[in-house]
């Protein structure tokens, strides 16, 4: 016997949720184990909706690869495919036009809010709140909408390619304008949202103390992104990356690293996405958007990190004859499963799915790896 | 022509309220949900009426049940004590003597509450089947654990309902009994014929809003749906049910609003379900008020967990005392 059985609580029921559980959204299975309906440990395995896609990257020309990329995820598709750009960029030594940084960073923090709306829509109907869950997605339709004005899509906008964005994206005055407009819609219905949701006693009363993260185990955990940040922990690779340089915003922390302090992360983190944007906006620069003038060539493996909504997203591959080799995924929810495990201990199993919720979860993108067994 | 005249009251009565009551649901999806929601909603008729004929031409299916046939006869035997409930409440039934009662009245409540709970103990579903392999990829932390449904543990829940849950609706109906001094309808009735409405003392004010805590808690309504929560026993009870089962449990749902707002309407106003009365458009509206009242509520709760729970049964609870001894004196 193993020191791991040794040590292990004494359970007195499991009760299995999912592969597919209606409030999960997403298949995984999530096991709890529970003592008078208190959990005394969980787990989470996911594997059930894999798709191989760094299989099928294999031996793909870049720009296709690339492409397939943005099918991994319908929430942060512009950050798989900006990130794959980036890396092929990185390893070819391409210089994207700064115009086109801009776009693509307009493009990433559109994404970034509508991944947060969801995230807290979502989290809400967890909630039993179910009209918070619409508002917010109504709120988020006006993102949606500015998303689909530049992409030509509401989820796959395929707005990078090597070298820069294509010419669809190109965004004159009338965009502008309209995104300008968008901020400032966005602006006023989060804040009043924000206003109507902290002074909701109800809603306090069941989020607050509830899945809390220690910084401790945060880190512990490996944590990423705001699942990080919301305990405490004042790390944005956004900080890191130069294509953020020239942009002001602050990284956003909260304290308490439960599900208050994760939701509130999200509505503050919204606010500075906006700033970012508006500042894109408004210096956007002149020039083309779109770099050719590079040459394909066999590279080393290769490996780019990006901050996206949910943490830290990683991408490597090599290039061969202008195809791609060794093509690795992490996505940042991969990062977080410890802590969502970790964050359902002793809490309610009400509370469960709201403790694995906080921490914005997206399997189904995280299905990286499969192991096979024989049954 | 005595006999003609009743029978007419209780038969017409019962089908007015059946009648109404398939209507409630779609008046609380539709015009209270749905516009607080920013939304346009189902049809009226889609919840109470269409869904339930919808699902009585389904196919049905074979439940995971140790004993299926008890277990789909629930639904029904629920919607009986329902109609019971409220054919008791109806004045030309109260030749009935103690079956016309408070006492009578709580306990068909509590029957109703039982079924729930064995619901929730006669049901498998397929939610909750263990995976055929352990779980390598994780290690499996605890692999031999006992497994348990969802259905045990909104069985459990019922269980807690009926040992406390219910309380405050309880406690409520004990406010007209101690202020008429009755355990029988019929006094209760007479009294605030005399007296006035017991809803106007200060005691019936209490009284209406612990009645009203605990019309929502017996409905499974936002905030108190702890058999049914979405984020844990899915639908609890009625997880399993399919086909006519299930408009079963529909019909019950529509009928129990309209019953408990009709009881409400007999010990706090004085006015008993009788369609040859005209005060019974009183009931009717009260029996309109009640679900969108709730309604509203709902909208703008999230669901409670035990953390909540215990604290708000326990407040209602003595606020529900508090009216009691302020009927006593």
């Amino acid at each position: 016997m193993d020191d791991n059985k040794q040590n292990r609580t004494v359970i007195e029921a499991e009760i299995p949720m999912g592969t597919v559980h209606p409030a999960a959204l997403e298949p995984y299975r999530l096991r709890l184990f529970v003592e008078d309906e208190i959990v005394r440990d969980a787990e989470i395995t996911v594997g059930v909706n894999h798709r191989g896609v760094e299989r099928i990257m294999e031996g793909l020309p870049v720009e296709k690869a690339n492409s397939l990329t943005e099918k991994i995820c319908g929430i942060c598709s512009n950050s798989h495919i900006w990130n794959s750009c980036r890396t092929g960029e990185i390893a070819l030594g391409i210089e994207v036009p700064e115009r086109a940084t801009y776009i693509r960073i307009i493009m990433e923090e559109l994404e970034r809010l509508h991944s947060h709306l969801l995230y807290l829509a979502h989290g809400s109907e967890v909630l039993g709140h179910e009209t918070f869950s619409m508002r917010l997605f109504y709120i988020r339709e006006t993102v949606m909408d500015l998303l689909g004005m530049i992409g030509g899509n509401r989820v796959q906008y395929g707005s990078a390619v090597l070298g820069g964005v294509r010419p669809r994206c190109e965004l004159d005055e009338m965009r502008l304008q309209k995104i300008t407009e968008g901020m400032d819609l966005l602006e006023e219905k989060i804040t009043a949202f924000a206003d109507r949701f902290v002074s909701d006693p109800m809603v306090m009363s069941r989020i607050t103390g509830v899945g809390v993260i220690s910084q401790k185990d945060a880190l512990r955990l490996a944590c990423t992104g705001p699942t990080l940040r919301a305990t405490g922990v004042a790390r944005d690779l956004r900080r890191e990356m130069e294509e953020y340089d020239p942009f002001e915003f602050d990284v956003i922390t909260q304290d308490d690293g439960d599900v208050k302090s994760q939701l509130l992360m999200r509505v503050f983190e919204n606010f500075e996405a906006i700033k970012i944007i508006r500042q894109a906006v408004r210096d956007l620069p002149d020039g083309p958007i779109t770099n050719r003038s590079w040459e394909m060539q066999d590279t080393p493996l290769t490996k780019s990190y990006i901050e996206v909504p949910r943490g830290t997203l990683y991408h490597s591959y090599s290039l061969e004859d202008g195809r791609v080799r060794n093509c690795v995924i992490r996505t940042p929810s991969m990062a977080n499963i410890g802590a969502m495990q970790h964050a359902c201990i002793g809490h309610h199993i009400t509370d469960a799915q709201l403790s694995v919720v906080q921490c914005d979860p997206c399997f189904t993108c995280t299905d990286r790896a499969i192991e096979i067994i024989k049954i | 022509m005595d006999l003609t005249y009743s029978l007419i009251a209780v038969i017409g009565t019962l089908v007015v309220a059946f009648i109404v009551s398939l209507f409630l649901p779609g008046i609380e999806r539709k015009f209270i949900h749905a516009r607080i929601q920013q939304r346009v909603g189902p049809p009226i008729t889609s919840p109470g009426i269409m869904a339930p004929l919808k699902f009585f031409f389904k196919q049905t299916i074979t439940p995971e049940s140790p004993m299926p046939r008890l277990y789909n006869a629930l639904p029904l035997i629920s919607l009986i004590i329902v109609v019971i409930l409220l054919l008791f409440l109806i004045p030309q039934m109260y030749f009935v003597g103690a079956l016309a009662s408070i006492i009578a009245l709580v306990g068909f409540l509590k029957v109703e509450e039982i079924m729930y709970m064995f619901m929730g103990s006669l049901s498998r579903s397929v939610l909750s089947v263990r995976m055929p392999f352990p779980d390598k990829a994780k290690g499996a932390a605890h692999p031999e654990t006992p497994q348990s449904f969802f259905e045990d543990l909104s069985s459990l829940r019922a269980f807690r309902l009926i040992a406390f849950g219910s309380f405050p609706l309880y406690i409520a109906m004990f406010v007209a009994v101690a202020m008429t001094g009755s355990i029988y309808l019929q006094d209760i009735i007479n009294y605030q014929q005399v007296h006035g409405p017991i809803l106007f003392t200060v005691a019936g004010v209490m009284g209406a809003i612990v009645f009203f805590i605990g019309y929502m808690i017996l409905l499974n309504e936002y905030p108190f749906a702890i058999l049914k929560g979405k984020p844990d026993v899915v639908e609890g009870p009625y997880l399993e049910y399919a086909a006519k089962y299930r408009a079963y449990v529909y019909i019950t749902r529509g009928f129990l609003m309209f019953t408990l707002a009709t009881l409400f309407a007999t010990l706090f106003l004085g006015i008993a379900p009788n369609i040859l009365n005209p005060s019974f458009i009183i009931t009717l509206i009260v029996a309109l008020l009640f679900p969108m009242l709730m309604a509203v509520l709902s909208a703008f709760s999230p669901i409670f967990t035990y953390k909540q729970f215990y604290p708000t049964v326990a407040g209602v609870s003595i606020i529900g005392v508090l009216a009691i001894v302020a009927a006593l004196l």
